[in-house]
């Protein structure tokens, strides 16, 4: 590797590092936390006796499993406005992943919540339990522990999914690679370092995955 | 658990550092290749062996390249220029539509021969490109929206916001007018936004404004500033690509002497921009 494309590497890694920062994973991190707050109310209401409301969860899950993420983004920046509704760009960024989140999550939450063994339910009732103690006491958080890999999953994609948001005029790690590739033309190395950091941020999410495994695996009935 | 991570990211570390080192020889190699001296030219010969010119361009560029109605064939200035071109070179033009931060990167990955989209020719460009002779004079604008004052020159961009694509030279010269540049990915989002409120201004071709003015209510929008030079645009080719690029100058010279330029800009614009 030549000299000055060493000095251009390194001299992007900079602002590449601080576009993750402040826009990549504050922008992955609240919408996963947005996303799964709205997963469990969407999984929870698809698993409800009420018809309606899981009508209501099943049209929302398959219109965002329906539909492309950027369509979603364009919809909600671009769109919008023209209804009168201006969202800034962070915001907006906000809405569209926790919303796609919300969808995806929701069949495995909800899957999660149908591999605890009918057992644990009726155990749970022989002791007294209402229905909701059971589901937040011994449902939930052994549904927790299997959720955690495909749920990483999700994160995972969510965490690669953020540089769609350098679309609607966010500044995260991947704009900030395009404006170096785009003032020295290197878009090769560029692309390559971009790259690069997103793997390194998704191997210590792994990590922390594992640890989370191994955590959970003490709420599990063995 | 640890360990195996930790050698996964040394493996990891290694592979990626060894691509990037590929990668700098081979960005070095093209570079070599530009000035000229060890690889063979056979930029033409390609072509015409293909008998494609393979041209790369946005399709969403009003008038340059862009499809009427949305649908249909490609169509536009630069399209129609391109066509005439390949005429005469005698192989037949494809279109490959890209995204305009794209388009450079394509060019040098070898994705088409050149890039008809209204490429001005600048310094930074030539040095790494190759040109054409140029096939458009215009002039550049800035458009705002019709209530703003505080907009009335370059110099009085600094501190305000425009929108502009990142590899454009209209991005160039929106950062040395000291403006923030919000990046987007062409003018039809950049025109948007000022629309909406949320960039102060855009800075594009002035014949893209008046096309727009011509198909769209623009009542909101003005030009608030013009550039005093012409800008010029030509087919930009990967470095070194000198035969190809000869061959498409006598092709455009040709067109120019016949008056084919002339009647192209003529349909697009009423006027000749080709001079």
């Amino acid at each position: 590797m030549t000299q000055s494309n060493w000095d251009l590497a390194l001299s992007a890694l900079g602002p590449i590092l601080m576009g993750a920062i402040q826009g990549t994973i504050p922008l992955a991190l609240v919408s996963f936390a947005l996303g799964l707050v709205l997963a469990l109310v969407l999984a929870l209401m698809r698993l409800s006796r009420q018809r309606w409301l899981s009508a209501i969860a099943r049209v929302f899950i398959s219109i965002v499993r329906g539909t492309p993420l950027l369509v979603q983004l364009f919809v909600i920046f671009y769109g919008l406005p023209s209804l009168g509704l201006l969202i800034d760009p962070w915001p907006s960024a906000v809405i569209a992943f926790s919303i796609n989140v919300g969808g995806y999550a929701a069949e495995v939450i909800r899957a999660a919540i149908l591999s605890v063994p009918q057992g644990q339910w009726e155990a749970a009732w022989m002791v007294g339990m209402s229905r909701r103690k059971a589901l937040t006491r011994i449902i939930l958080p052994q549904a927790a522990r299997v959720s955690v890999p495909p749920l990483s999953n999700t994160f995972i994609s969510l965490v690669k999914d953020t540089s769609l948001a350098s679309l609607i005029l966010v500044t995260e790690l991947f704009r900030q690679a395009q404006k170096v590739a785009a003032f020295s033309q290197e878009f090769m190395l560029l692309y390559l370092e971009a790259a690069l950091v997103y793997w390194v941020i998704c191997l210590v999410l792994s990590t922390v995955q594992g640890r989370l495994e191994k955590r959970l695996d003490r709420y599990v009935a063995h | 658990m640890k360990l195996t991570f930790r050698s996964a990211l040394v493996a990891g570390a290694i592979v990626t550092l060894a691509a990037l080192s590929l990668t700098a020889c081979a960005a070095g190699g093209t570079a070599g290749s530009t000035s000229g001296a060890t690889t063979a030219d056979d930029s033409l010969t390609k072509v015409q062996q293909a008998g494609t010119l393979t041209v790369g361009t946005e399709g969403t560029y009003r008038p340059f390249s862009f499809h009427e109605n949305g649908a249909g064939d490609i169509t536009g200035y630069d399209v129609d220029v391109v066509k005439a071109v390949a005429a005469k070179l005698g192989v037949t033009a494809t279109f490959q539509e890209t995204q305009w931060d794209g388009i450079f990167a394509g060019l040098e990955a070898g994705r088409f021969d050149a890039i008809a989209n209204q490429v001005s020719i600048t310094p930074e460009r030539t040095a790494k490109y190759t040109f054409s002779t140029p096939y458009t004079y215009s002039t550049g604008v800035i458009v705002v929206k019709s209530d703003n004052t505080s907009i009335t020159s370059f110099e009085s961009l600094s501190g305000k916001t425009t929108a502009q694509s990142l590899t454009s030279n209209w991005n160039t010269l929106a950062t040395q007018s000291g403006a923030n540049v919000q990046a987007v990915e062409g003018w039809a989002q950049s025109v948007a936004l000022v629309e909406q409120g949320r960039v102060d201004a855009t800075i594009n071709d002035n014949l893209t404004f008046l096309d727009y003015k011509k198909n769209n209510d623009a009542s909101g929008l003005k030009v608030a500033a013009t550039t005093t030079d012409k800008s010029k645009s030509a087919l930009a080719f990967a470095g070194g690509s000198t035969a190809l690029a000869t061959a498409v100058d006598t092709a455009l010279a040709d067109l120019a002497a016949d008056g084919t330029l002339t009647s192209i800009s003529e349909k697009y614009f009423g006027a000749d921009v080709s001079k």
